[in-house]
């Protein structure tokens, strides 16, 4: 069957989006790039001021960065979910979200890096981070999780670098066919003289499926460490076995959450909408579905144990956090990520791509309320009542938070006028 | 011995595979057959009978040195300025799997991206400037030997 028409079809469907913008694309990036601008104002006057301008002290000393940090690196994993995982599982509908999710994996765990050392107050001091021997030939702490935590998120953004371009490299050889001057020229470089050969297309192919069984327990393992920074402290509300599986099905939640909230504008921005359709929501749905019960049969875990643990501090924290200071988030949050994701057992509202927006920023509100809540409330009732309190963000933190936002989605409006937003040679592959 | 390229293109992949099955079964070398596809057929591999990758090896090497060189690390630098925290033995091996864990995907991947560019040739300068373009088009080239036909 002669599919060259299809094939043109696509090429110019996709990379014809990477041409001039609309004036709603204009809009969206001036609005991010002020958000981003306004954050690194922000951030910059705590830099010169000192940590004091940020809401953080005893005894709350992680607050809206340290959240901020988990939701981010929560965002990044859904990319990895949707580009290795449901690669390896066969599973056709990720070709539609592929790309993006990968793109939003990279943006997401560039802006997720950048909390550490925000929170760090001291930025250029970051390098005592590193494994390299500081002061007297000290090196640094192996069996801190926070050292873990270097090793795990640099990884996590190295090998997806790599799986996002490896998985670009023929799209880049046909993006360069379609234009010409500089950006030819930039995309002639960087598909690197790719052909298409027998051979180029059996190892790409194999590295293709081997970083892709390098993604999947990376994946779980990046949250993993990410939640033993704090299940590893003997914090109430903190020290728990759950922790690892709960913040990896929440991190899969949340980034799916996003990868809706994301794909819902853009694909009628850069009118895409035959090759993400209401099909590949739906399924996308179901996976959101999935990991919302997931969630909220971890926040029953983890109360019951409170409940039965014995322990008059974990069973105090966690009342705490039903009727104490931050009650209307914990309730908001049990909307957002358990009450609301419920709706998805109806069928009709699955494949309603408006409802599935609206929820999708719900989900993003109430998974960001989750860590504020696992972070905030269990510092501010610690052990010793004397040394309870609480904490309200800052301008300068609000201000940085917002920033974050604007970083986020600045970049990916920039990917998506730079590169080619879907696999052209995945969907090619599968034919019409 | 001098050696030239005959080629065949073909709009549609069907068409494309069945030229490749019947040059292959008039007794043509496998060797000398190659082809320029939009993406990866995989019933070509089949066809050529071509042997499996040889990236393989560089992400069991990438991946292995990754874990043992961040163990060896991770002991050489504890117990090159001993300090006891926690209590904890000065080898922790739980905790220092998590790092070399990270290690091991951390040279695999790298290891086996550079395999991949050292086996496909890439970057090729001189296709970055003046690459063969074939479009859409499923093309089998076939090299021949000088004399052959």
């Amino acid at each position: 069957m002669n599919l060259q028409p299809f094939y043109q079809q696509v090429e110019q469907d996709v990379l014809g989006a990477m041409r001039k913008p609309s004036l709603w694309y204009w809009i969206a990036l001036v609005l991010s790039a002020g958000a981003f601008a306004f954050g690194l104002f922000a951030w910059g006057y705590q830099i010169f001021t000192g940590m004091g301008v940020a809401g953080i002290s005893h005894p709350v000393g992680w607050g809206v960065y340290i959240t901020n940090f988990v939701f981010w690196v929560g965002i990044a994993h859904s990319g990895t979910l949707i580009s290795a995982v449901l690669f390896l599982f066969r599973a056709r509908f990720r070709s539609a979200f592929n790309r993006i999710a990968e793109a939003m994996t990279v943006i997401a765990v560039m802006t997720a890096g950048l909390y550490p050392l925000i929170h760090l107050g001291r930025v250029w001091r970051f390098y005592y981070l590193l494994p390299y021997p500081n002061q007297r030939i000290l090196w640094v702490n192996f069996r801190s999780p926070l050292i873990w935590d270097v090793f795990a998120v640099s990884t996590y953004l190295t090998i997806s670098l790599i799986f996002f371009y490896v998985g670009m490299i023929p799209d880049l050889a046909a993006a360069r066919r379609h234009f010409t001057g500089i950006r030819q020229w930039v995309y002639k470089v960087l598909s690197l003289g790719w052909e298409g050969t027998l051979n180029q297309w059996r190892h790409y192919n194999r590295l293709y499926i081997f970083l892709a069984a390098f993604a999947t327990p990376l994946v779980v393992s990046v949250h993993s460490v990410v939640s033993w920074d704090f299940a590893m402290s003997i914090v109430p509300g903190w020290h728990s076995t759950i922790f690892a599986p709960y913040f990896v099905a929440g991190a899969i939640f949340s980034g799916t959450a996003m990868v809706i909230t994301l794909t819902v504008p853009m694909r009628k921005i850069l009118k895409i909408e035959k090759y993400i359709t209401v099909d590949h929501y739906e399924k996308l749905s179901k996976v959101l579905l999935v990991t919302a019960l997931i969630v909220s049969f971890s926040y029953i875990v983890e109360m019951a144990l409170a409940a039965y643990s014995g322990n008059i501090f974990e069973s105090t924290v966690f009342k705490y956090r039903m009727v104490g200071h931050y009650k209307f988030f914990f309730w908001l949050m049990m909307f957002c990520n358990v009450l609301l994701p419920l709706s998805l057992f109806v069928k009709k509202l699955r494949r309603n791509i408006k409802f599935l927006f609206v929820l999708s920023l719900f989900v993003n509100v109430g998974m960001w309320l989750e860590r504020f809540n696992i972070i905030v409330t269990s510092l501010a009732k610690e052990y010793n009542p004397y040394s309870w309190g609480t904490y309200t963000p800052t301008l300068a933190e609000v201000g940085i938070t917002i920033g974050s936002f604007g970083m986020f989605f600045t970049f990916f409006l920039i990917f998506t006028k730079m590169l080619p937003v879907l696999s052209i040679s995945e969907i090619k592959e599968q034919g019409k | 011995m001098s050696s030239s390229e005959k080629t065949y293109e073909f709009h549609a992949k069907e068409d494309f595979l069945e030229k490749l099955e019947e040059l292959v079964e008039s007794g043509i070398d496998k060797k000398n057959l190659s082809t320029l596809t939009p993406f990866h057929v995989h019933e070509v591999e089949h066809i050529l009978e071509t042997k499996p990758s040889a990236l393989r090896f560089f992400t069991l090497v990438g991946a292995l040195s990754g874990f043992f060189l961040s163990f060896v690390f991770i002991i050489f630098t504890v117990l090159d300025w001993p300090l006891i925290t926690g209590g904890k033995p000065l080898i922790s091996i739980p905790a220092f799997i998590i790092v070399s864990f990270e290690c091991t995907i951390l040279f695999g991947g790298i290891v086996s991206m550079i395999g991949f560019l050292h086996l496909s040739r890439l970057p090729d300068i001189k296709k970055i400037v003046n690459p063969r373009e074939c479009g859409n088009q499923f093309i089998i080239i076939q090299e021949q030997v000088g004399g052959d036909k």
